[in-house]
């Protein structure tokens, strides 16, 4: 949104210029005569000029003597015409085909998409800036084909992102991010949203080869949002929101957990008759009074939402600039998960001279995480007493059953805390047009990236117990990590036919850490808080650090034949500090080639038809996801003390199992894509087919407890992914008022482990029974016995079961369930089979309402069911029932049930979610004529509003199980405003 | 400019590549493991380990697993399944049966095992004054991985001998024989025996000394039947002259009520430098400074959390809550509850004249403890609680167990359970019992008798006829001895009794109905099965 400024800002603009008279004019589309708002209008060589207002008009002062005006307008083909005597003009811009292609960022550099031959999503922030989204991870959330989002529901954490499944065994499945093309070490939950312009993902080795060495689970690209428009542009971007639970645990109601624990003292042979004989004595002290706590009451809180953020935005001849400060107040769910976060953006660019630009892109980001959650999230029994009558908060929920049920929220009252993020980015370069020889560049980035934080805790006095409860400590870690980049690029076209386009990388990047804990004990004035640990009887400290160097080299080939073959090749070579000695170094190629069918002769005279691409890419990526120092052996230390008062010693022990081969491990991706725009652009999408095959997996590999560690970082065998993938934008209908239209997003990824360590004596793949990995199956399964129902009186039950015991499946037919021969994989856990996502849009005028359903399927997971656990104790459960000889379940065992094989009980996590609604209007017209500013927009949305599931833990899409936390239900109402 | 940035650009491009090795920020064997002071760190941590045995974790899955479901403790909660019904709860997946293999592996044999490997280095030769100081620091180590594989060898039978460090993945362990494992301690203790020192100075209290190697070889040579020398490893230390069993009063609290026996008990009295001339090997625990517990919050000496009543949910007769946690008794949970066997049958005849049944032995006598109360202070009679659960909230207490509750204890009642006395693993006390039992082995009654008798007139008890020793008879008498002390579980399994007496003497009649002879041995945990995946590991019959 573009306005006219205030004629005295004008003037402003204008001053030491004397304008002689003033021309105007309108602009119009020259394809149909629509009026085009915004446009740049320029006075050639000097810094005057103004944008047309909304219908297409604008006026200019300028000088009394030959001028030339510029007319310039993102996607349209810039115009200049020479001003004689005339004041008034008619301008018809013209589309610029090329532009009409949306461009695409890359990574070292971008590309119209109309030429990308890799496998390459955007992600266009317009799309969901009508959302209360904190976190530019909400705005992946289900949107994007292969891409599986999960929010863990929490206020600033960033859930977990992952690109077309998980390749890796156990080192990291966390994609790269590069923010303003520099690999980005911070947490995305520091990013403001409303400071980024779009984010590609790169999904197949030929796009994300080009990040060699840590593209193996794709990349995200991040590209901040530069200035647009000559007139600063300033936008004011707000909401506030309330929040609740999107899904509440059906827990066992008071009536229920008395029925449970009488079915047990019945079945135990306790005594059951009267209330008083299930219940501890201070628990039937608030039965009696009536006194009955809801487990959720404890330990949430009244969860809200806020954000507001400001930005000015401009670019001038020389400079381009955005400036942007932003404040998001997040209180979340759960007791004290809160999140205040503030930051400041400043992306500069100046042109010193025709061929050297500089500038910088930086970023502060500091956020405040202060507050302990509950630490214990145990479902709280209904007679618990969380609260001494004082208010302050009990030791135990109940005073009689101290062993298990510590006070969750004990410590988020009587323990202050302060634990504050900050992050410094900043990317400064310098860009040089080679003079002289056309189309050759250079440029170099050096991004420093400072962070630091601290953990600050003083636990006060409980004023309910006599010694001394102090205690503080303090808790500060430093990271310094740089990138330094050379980058040459050449890139020309040879007559008609060829065009090229080189990209040369040398660079360097380190990361280093170091932290340091204090904690003291029975400190002997509370006055000071943590601010003096000198205070403490027992104090102890300790510190830690790390530092990884890298060095990577790369060169990118672009080529495009008669502009519709197209082909890329690339090759990165890494070095990596972590990996053993003779291991450091790896390659990386990739090629990928490309064919605009519909430029062909026989397809283009089919107007149906606007583009018809294949693509097919190959290439190789690489994983370091692991820790430094995983190659050598590693020792911990602990204390001891001789003697009587005697001195505390140290004691150093083995830890951890060197591997002297560590390497890297390495994913090679095949992708076949389809891109097609039919019916005049109505029907667009993508449609792509991939296999992934990763080699030497880097993994953690479980080993048994004889060798004296629980495992080792090593690369074995390898994995296999394959999927299908589309995306369809539909417009459904289109007419002068209305439009609907449509997106869909659907993959499947079929993941699967090809070999571990190699053939057997017979010549067999052998499975590893002791890591859960099987030749042939994915990655995450789980392995188990199989639920058969429940023992019912007169079955032919086995001697060591009874009737309400579960039944579990006699596989081998033996006659007896034992670990071998009963047990087998039961299900695919950690990632669906599919997900499907889809928004609908529907714009009536300026009313706009979007509506977004996302869904995972063909999942499952463990859940802790056990009607028998702690039945002895306040302790809630997920109420699932369970069997009693006169109600006798088929599902859900006894509680007397003791689970001796140790078997676990697992449940869908199939879901579709109404996962966003927002209902927008566009008050621009009005605020234009009676506010005298360029652009209102209102809206209301809500998030999770409602979910399709059968799985009884708090969220089926994080996996959240009972004592989890939910997905928020969020209903905000903002505003965007622009000047 | 131009030129300026292409120099640097050249410049980074030719630096060498020595960034990339790493200068390791961490501690490594390798890099410790080069000194003296890093062998004693080492050690340290082996120590650690080793009092962890105790400590390491709380609850249902430690400590009491080696005590319950024997002939003389019971599990107390009624609503825990610990050896209640044998056949359901002792399954390869059972947390006990998992944790301490997955301790003795991982946690204590990868220690002593560097120590031995990295000492015999020829690179290391340079550090050792002489072979003896060498020898020493492997003695130390040796000890701790007979002790470990003793013990994996009584609960588990024939088990994987681990005697090396591990630098690389190995899945295909195999079940040494049980007469393996136990040759395999022999070797280490005799070594140990001939090298560790007879004393160590105060403040190096808790070190291995060579009467412990003794004493553990003792059982070792049980175990492998070699009665002979049994009877000479213990003589090395009842005759060493060092040792001697305690029949006077000492220590710190001459000015309090007690006996010479309780004495040996109270916290600070542990240790040698106390005047405990009995004790040979004492796990420390110390309040108030870092490594005087384990880091975790239960890691005091949990005793008396396990053995006490759990009291405070005594009624009084008004049926109002007559207990409160009080300094004196700390606070139970009722855990490890001795049967009525150990309280009333092993003391018939001496009742009052065994000095290990005095008051300050055994507590029998409660009082109200609460101030609410309208009994507060006055006595806990039999008629008042003869409604309310004597299986958990009140019997007996072994007053062994009780202790200075640390600071632990200041902010949780639950850490109340936790004292800061040390343990006592091995005393003289029970290397005359193993000699004994080596004795009545042998088949020498009268000699065997002796030993007994020297233990029983220590504790005014009534002597005990030679032709009335039997295996059963010193099991009793161990109970006596040191019932809190002993792994009793271990001892029955070692011993071979463990099916029979818990048939006989077990209070819960599903505890003695769901016994089975294969229970005579702990399963192997199905996870070293299923991670052991080249080779499979045999599992012991029955399971």
């Amino acid at each position: 949104m573009l306005l006219v400024l205030p004629a005295s800002f004008q003037d402003v603009l204008a001053a030491g210029m004397r304008p002689d008279r003033t021309i105007r004019g309108k602009v119009r589309d020259a394809a149909n005569s629509e009026p085009l708002p915004g446009v740049n209008v320029l006075l050639k060589g000097t810094a005057r000029g103004t944008t047309t207002d909304a219908s297409g008009a604008f006026d200019l002062a300028i000088p009394d003597a030959n001028n030339t005006l510029v007319f310039s307008f993102v996607g349209y083909v810039s115009q200049e015409v020479e001003i004689s005597s005339q004041n008034s003009l008619e301008i018809n811009l013209h589309v610029d085909q090329k532009a009409l292609d949306e461009v695409i960022v890359v990574g070292y550099g971008s590309q119209s998409k109309r030429n990308v031959t890799g496998s390459i999503s955007k992600i266009d922030m317009k799309q969901t800036e009508n959302l209360p989204n904190t976190n530019v991870t909400q705005a992946l959330r289900g949107r994007v084909a292969g891409v599986q989002f999960t929010d863990n529901g929490r206020p600033g954490q960033n859930g977990s992102i992952l690109i077309r499944g998980p390749r890796s065994l156990s080192a990291g499945n966390t994609p790269l991010i590069v923010l303003d093309g520099i690999f980005f070490n911070g947490s995305l939950a520091e990013i403001n949203p409303n400071d980024i312009e779009s984010m590609e993902i790169l999904k197949d080795a030929s796009a994300a080869a080009i990040y060699g060495a840590r593209a193996a689970n794709g990349v995200i690209l991040i590209t901040s949002k530069k200035g647009a428009t000559e007139k600063p542009t300033i936008r004011f971007n707000a909401f506030a929101g309330i929040a609740d639970r999107s899904y509440k645990v059906r827990l066992l109601t008071p009536e229920r957990y008395l029925e449970r624990k009488r079915d047990y003292n019945k079945s135990a042979g306790l005594p059951y008759e009267q209330v008083s004989n299930l219940l501890h004595p201070s628990e039937y002290a608030n039965y009696q009074a009536g006194k009955i706590v809801d487990h959720w009451e404890v330990v949430s809180q009244n969860s809200s939402i806020q954000s507001y953020d400001v930005s000015i935005s401009g670019a001038t001849n020389r400079t381009n600039y955005l400036l942007s400060t932003s404040m998001v107040k997040e209180k979340g769910l759960y007791l004290n998960d809160n999140m205040n976060r503030i930051s400041i953006r400043a992306n500069i660019e100046n042109k010193i001279t025709d061929w050297l630009t500089v500038g910088l892109n930086s970023m502060y980001s500091r956020r405040d995480y202060s507050g302990l959650e509950p630490v214990q999230q145990s479902n709280i029994g209904p007679y618990a007493m969380p609260y001494h009558e004082d208010g302050e908060p009990t030791l135990n929920l109940l005073p009689e059953d101290q062993t298990h049920q510590s006070n969750p929220v004990r410590r988020s009252i009587l323990t202050k805390n302060e634990e504050i993020w900050n992050n410094l980015f900043t990317n400064f370069h310098a860009l040089i047009k080679v003079p002289g020889i056309d189309g050759l560049t250079y440029r170099m980035n050096y991004a420093p990236n400072i962070r630091w934080r601290h953990n600050y805790n003083f636990t006060r006095q409980d004023k309910h117990i006599g010694a001394n409860t102090t205690a503080a400590d303090k808790f500060m870690q430093q990271d310094f990590d740089w990138v330094l980049e050379n980058i040459v690029t050449y890139s020309k076209q040879f007559n008609n036919d060829h065009f090229l386009d080189v990209t040369l990388l040398y660079g360097r990047n380190h990361t280093q850490w170091e932290s340091t804990t204090a904690n003291a004990t029975e400190l002997s004035s509370e006055v000071l808080g943590w601010h003096n640990l000198g205070l403490g009887s027992v104090l102890t400290n300790s510190s830690a650090s790390a530092v990884t160097d890298g060095m990577s080299s790369m060169a990118r080939l672009n080529y495009h034949f008669k502009n519709k073959y197209l082909l890329t090749l690339t090759a990165r070579r890494d070095g990596s500090s972590v990996f053993a000695s003779s291991n450091k170094y790896a390659t990386f190629p990739s090629a990928s080639v490309a064919w605009i069918l519909s430029d062909e002769a026989f397809l283009s005279p089919v107007e149906q038809i606007n583009l018809l691409k294949l693509r097919l890419s190959y290439g190789a990526v690489g994983n370091q996801a692991i820790s430094p120092y995983q190659s050598l052996g590693r020792s911990s230390m602990n204390r001891y003390v001789f003697g009587d008062g005697g001195t505390s010693s140290v004691g150093i022990y083995p830890s951890g199992m060197g591997n002297a081969n560590l390497k890297w491990e390495t994913s090679y991706t095949a992708n076949l894509a389809l891109d097609f725009e039919i019916l005049k652009n109505r029907i667009g999408g993508t449609f792509e087919l991939y296999n992934i095959r990763t080699n030497d997996l880097l993994v953690w590999r479980a080993l048994p407890q004889m060798t004296g560690v629980s495992g080792v970082w090593t690369n074995i065998g390898a994995t296999g992914n394959k999927g299908i993938e589309l995306s369809l934008n539909t417009i459904n209908l289109r007419q002068e008022a209305f439009e609907w239209s449509t997106n869909f997003v659907f993959s499947r990824n079929k993941n699967r482990i090809i070999s571990l360590y190699g053939p057997n004596t017979e010549g067999l793949e052998e499975d590893d029974l002791g890591n859960r990995w099987f030749i042939g199956q994915p990655i995450n399964v789980a392995y188990d016995y199989v639920f058969d129902g429940i023992y019912q009186e007169g079955d032919d039950i086995p001697t060591n079961s009874r009737a309400g015991w579960v039944k579990l499946k006699d596989l081998d037919g033996n006659g007896v369930i034992e670990p071998t021969g009963d047990r087998t994989i039961v299900g695919q856990t950690e990632q669906p089979n599919y997900r499907w996502g889809i928004t609908n849009n529907f714009r009536y005028k300026n009313l706009n309402l979007s509506v977004f359903v996302n869904a995972m399927q063909g999942w499952t997971q463990s859940i802790d069911l056990d009607p028998g656990i702690h039945t002895h104790r306040n302790y809630n459960r997920v109420d699932d029932g369970w069997w009693t000889p006169e109600n006798k379940s088929a599902s859900s065992p006894s509680v007397t049930y003791l689970n001796p094989l140790g078997h676990a009980y697992y449940r869908s996590r199939d879901f579709v979610r109404l996962q966003d609604v927002a209902i927008s209007y566009d008050f621009t017209d009005l605020a234009k004529q009676k506010l005298k500013i360029a652009g209102l927009r209102l809206y209301v949305s809500g998030k999770n509003l409602y979910t399709l599931t059968k799985w009884p833990g708090a969220d089926p899409e994080s996996g959240a199980n009972q004592n989890g936390i939910p997905a928020s239900r969020t209903l905000t109402a903002g505003l965007n405003l622009t000047f | 400019m131009k030129k300026y940035i292409f120099l640097l650009a050249a410049a980074v491009v030719s630096c060498n590549n020595d960034f990339l090795q790493e200068d390791p920020l961490i501690l490594s064997s390798e890099s410790v493991l080069v000194s003296k002071q890093g062998f004693d760190n080492y050690m340290t941590a082996l120590h650690y380990g080793a009092r962890d045995e105790l400590s390491k974790y709380d609850y249902l899955r430690w400590y009491m697993n080696l005590q319950i479901g024997t002939d003389v403790i019971n599990n107390g909660e009624k609503a825990t399944p610990n050896f209640k019904n044998w056949v359901t709860f002792l399954t390869p997946v059972t947390a006990c049966v998992q944790d301490y293999w997955h301790w003795a592996y991982s946690d204590m044999l990868p220690r002593a095992n560097s120590i031995i490997v990295y000492a015999n280095k020829s690179e290391n030769e340079k550090i050792w004054s002489s072979n003896a100081e060498k020898n020493a620091y492997i003695a130390e180590a040796s000890f701790f991985r007979a002790y470990v594989h003793n013990m994996l060898a009584n609960l588990y039978g024939g088990v994987p001998i681990v005697d090396t460090v591990y630098t690389g993945p190995k899945t295909d362990f195999i079940r040494n024989t049980r007469k393996e494992v136990y040759e395999l301690a022999r070797k280490d203790l005799e070594f140990a025996s001939q090298w560790l020192p007879e004393t160590v100075p105060a403040n190096r209290e808790g070190r291995i000394v060579k009467a412990a190697a003794d004493h553990l070889l003792t059982e070792v040579y049980i175990s492998l039947e070699e009665y002979d020398k049994a009877i000479e490893s213990a003589g090395r230390i009842i005759n060493s002259g060092l040792y001697k069993l305690m029949t006077q009063r000492f220590g710190k609290y001459l000015n309090e009520p007690g006996d010479f026996y309780s004495d040996m008990f109270r916290t600070g009295n542990h240790n040698r430098s106390s005047g405990n001339l009995e004790s040979i090997y004492v796990w420390q625990f110390e309040d108030q400074i870092p490594g005087g517990y384990s880091t975790t919050f239960t890691g005091g000496n949990p005793l008396l959390r396990y053995w006490v009543p759990f009291y405070v949910n005594v009624r009084d007769p008004d049926n109002k809550p007559g207990m409160v946690v009080v300094d004196s008794l700390g606070r139970g949970v009722g855990l490890c509850r001795p049967t009525n066997y150990f309280l009333y049958n092993l003391w018939e005849g001496n009742w009052d004249n065994d000095i290990r049944n005095s008051q300050y032995n055994i507590r029998r006598t409660y009082y109200y403890t609460n101030p609410a109360s309208a009994y507060y202070r006055k006595k806990v009679e039999p008629a008042h609680i003869a409604k309310q659960d004597t299986f958990q909230m009140i019997y007996p207490t072994i007053r062994k167990v009780e202790g200075a509750i640390g600071w632990l204890g200041r902010d949780n009642p639950v850490r109340s359970g936790l004292t800061s006395s040390d343990f006592t693993v091995f005393r003289l006390a029970e290397t005359y019992l193993l000699r004994a039992e080596a004795y009545l082995k042998k088949g020498d009654l009268s000699k065997a008798a002796e030993d007994i008798n020297t233990i029983r007139s220590r504790a005014n008890a009534t002597p005990v006829l030679p032709e009335n020793v039997t295996l059963d008879y010193i099991l009793d008498e161990r109970a006596r001895e040191l019932i809190s002390e002993e792994p009793r579980h271990r001892t029955l399994v070692r011993t071979g009794k463990l099916v029979e007496r818990v048939r006989k003497y077990a209070m819960l009649p599903e505890t003695k109905s769901t016994i089975q002879n294969h229970h005579e041995l702990w399963p192997i945990p199905q996870v070293a099965i299923d991670a052991n995946i080249s080779l499979r590991l045999e599992q012991n019959p029955g399971y």
